[in-house]
């Protein structure tokens, strides 16, 4: 077979993926106090896109801020295009993207470690709960919210541990001095200190759990692509129901398909991409996976109107 | 174009086809009632509500009154982050299960900041109440100290120390001096001062606690009694506090 070559969608798709990526990680270095207790810059940006903080929060009886207006265009546009959001924006879900590779399936058990399982509803029943007991008064949405897990993960855990391998890496240059090199290593010491690390070692309790369980959360990715994004995510969960009938739908050629299954073994959430009667809108996170990847060029994604008749 | 609004509006509601979202009801309703009775017990936690206090639940600052705060607060960490002295700490227990992880302030790991309410600025769903001024939240109680008469310097080993009252940022000063002649364990004379916690005026940031040199657990420490944020969790009402 020849090789495929990737489809510009998909290339356009990562470069979002990492635009926000970075914008993230760029919010979250900026996390950091200033004199003059302002925020240089929009902190809360991702917060204020998320449905799941909004919803629980005025399930909660309580007002929300102004800026969570933001997450009504996130609504909006899942209701209408689906549920991009998952595979284009999130940064937890990139995070996971990157993570893809580890998978362990071989040969026939990729089809079935691609596919979609029942399984994949938990993510529906965990909202439920997360809905339910925020009503009566319990807000759990933080737990398991993807920027709430992302930033704590890193806030937490990632981001101390960096800290403190770079001050034991550049106090051990120090100290022992091996070649004279801490002539070199000092001035990077000092510019990392006034830009990126902070000028206290951070400790934090649960910061071994929090390591831990961010690490775990990456590793299920051996088992199934996103695992995360299919099985846990509330919020994933959330845009799967507001997206369960979006204008853009898949169209696949049953003419062209020669049924090689590889877009199912490339569906990063168990969507069944391989006709337009077994694919899951509510699933599809539409990173043009498939598309990409079929040999015949049998699948495209398709501006329709007035949605599937199917759903 | 009206018509293709309103298909698309029944298609959205339309009961599951093959390719839709088929849930099941019992299961959706299984998972409901776990969220329910999950809620309901967290409500019926003897922490929640007014039934009781922990001493040890120290919010930052502006933090909404308890029940409300875990309404909100998505235990992001955004707080823990951005607090210049690392002082918020993800909880362990002490605002019961359902408070997992959300801030509070330890003290052994630092002090609230009297010039700082960066955690104020960044909280996504304002569970700690957006400050505009410094002003502002140099007004509001975290909670109060107190002076443990057996562990303090000047009060149990005849020994000077004025760390805390020196340390408190107040203008005022919350902690204010009595000088006393002691005796020594040799017998000898020594005057020293005792510090004293003037309830009024302290707003339990915990920097007396945090730098008090009996290093181990501090000589005054900082409890959650006297938060603003909950009327009810007061010793005395401002009234009887001038007398």
């Amino acid at each position: 077979m020849a090789k495929i070559k990737t489809s510009s969608f998909v290339w356009v798709r990562r470069l979002s993926q990492a635009v926000f990526l970075l914008i993230f990680l760029y919010l979250f270095m900026l996390t950091v106090y200033h004199p003059g207790n302002e925020t240089y810059g929009p902190l809360k940006l991702f917060f204020n896109f998320d449905p799941l903080a909004m919803l629980t929060v005025l399930l909660g009886g309580h007002a929300v801020a102004g800026a969570f207006l933001l997450s009504l265009i996130t609504i909006v546009f899942t209701l209408v295009l689906g549920r991009w959001f998952c595979g284009w924006v999130c940064p937890f879900g990139t995070v996971h993207n990157m993570f893809i590779g580890i998978r362990i399936a071989k040969g026939k058990d990729k089809i079935k470690a691609g596919s979609y399982s029942v399984w994949q509803k938990s993510k529906y029943y965990i909202l439920t709960l997360v809905l339910v007991c925020a009503f009566f008064g319990a807000n759990l949405a933080g737990w398991l919210d993807p920027f709430s897990f992302l930033f704590r993960s890193l806030g937490l855990s990632v981001f101390p541990l960096v800290n403190a391998g770079f001050e034991g890496f550049f106090n051990w240059m120090y100290n022992v001095d091996p070649l004279k090199l801490s002539v070199i290593t000092e001035p990077i010491f000092r510019i990392l200190r006034r830009s990126f690390l902070d000028f206290s070692q951070p400790h934090y309790f649960w910061g071994m759990f929090f390591g831990v369980l961010f690490g775990v959360i990456i590793a299920l990715n051996m088992f199934r692509a996103r695992f995360w994004c299919r099985y846990i995510c509330p919020l994933g969960g959330l845009l799967g129901i507001f997206g369960k009938n979006p204008t853009v739908r898949i169209k696949v050629d049953p003419e062209k398909c020669n049924g090689c299954s590889l877009c199912v073994i490339e569906c990063q959430t168990g969507a069944d991409p391989m006709g337009e009667g077994s694919w899951r809108p509510s699933e599809c996170i539409f990173c043009w996976n498939c598309e990409s990847v079929c040999p015949v060029n049998a699948i495209t994604f398709d501006f329709k109107g007035q949605g599937g008749e199917k759903s | 174009m009206k018509n293709s609004m309103v298909k698309w509006i029944v298609n959205f509601f339309k009961g599951p086809g093959k390719s839709g979202l088929d849930l099941g009801r019992r299961r959706v309703l299984a998972a409901g009632i776990v969220g329910l009775g999950g809620g309901l017990l967290f409500k019926a936690n003897p922490l929640s509500g007014d039934r009781s206090y922990n001493s040890e639940l120290i919010r930052p600052p502006g933090s909404m009154e308890e029940d409300e705060f875990l309404e909100r607060c998505l235990r992001c960490g955004e707080c823990m982050k951005v607090c210049p002295t690392n002082v918020i700490q993800p909880s362990m227990l002490e605002g019961g299960l359902e408070g997992l992880w959300s801030p509070v302030l330890k003290m052994d790991f630092g002090y609230c900041e009297y010039k700082c309410m960066m955690c104020t600025q960044v909280c996504p769903t304002e569970a700690i109440r957006k400050m505009n001024t410094l002003e502002e939240k140099q007004q509001v109680k975290m909670g109060l100290a107190y002076v443990d008469r057996n562990r303090c310097l000047p009060w149990a080993y005849a020994r000077p120390c004025l760390v805390c009252q020196e340390h408190c940022p107040l203008p005022e000063k919350a902690i204010y001096l009595e000088e006393v002649t002691v005796t020594k364990a040799n017998g000898g004379k020594v005057v020293v001062k005792r510090p004293y916690v003037n309830a009024e005026l302290c707003i339990g940031c915990g920097i007396c606690e945090n730098k008090c040199p009996v290093s181990d657990q501090a000589a005054i420490r900082v409890t959650s009694v006297g938060e603003t944020r909950h009327f009810k969790n007061q010793f005395l009402t401002a009234d009887r506090f001038s007398g």
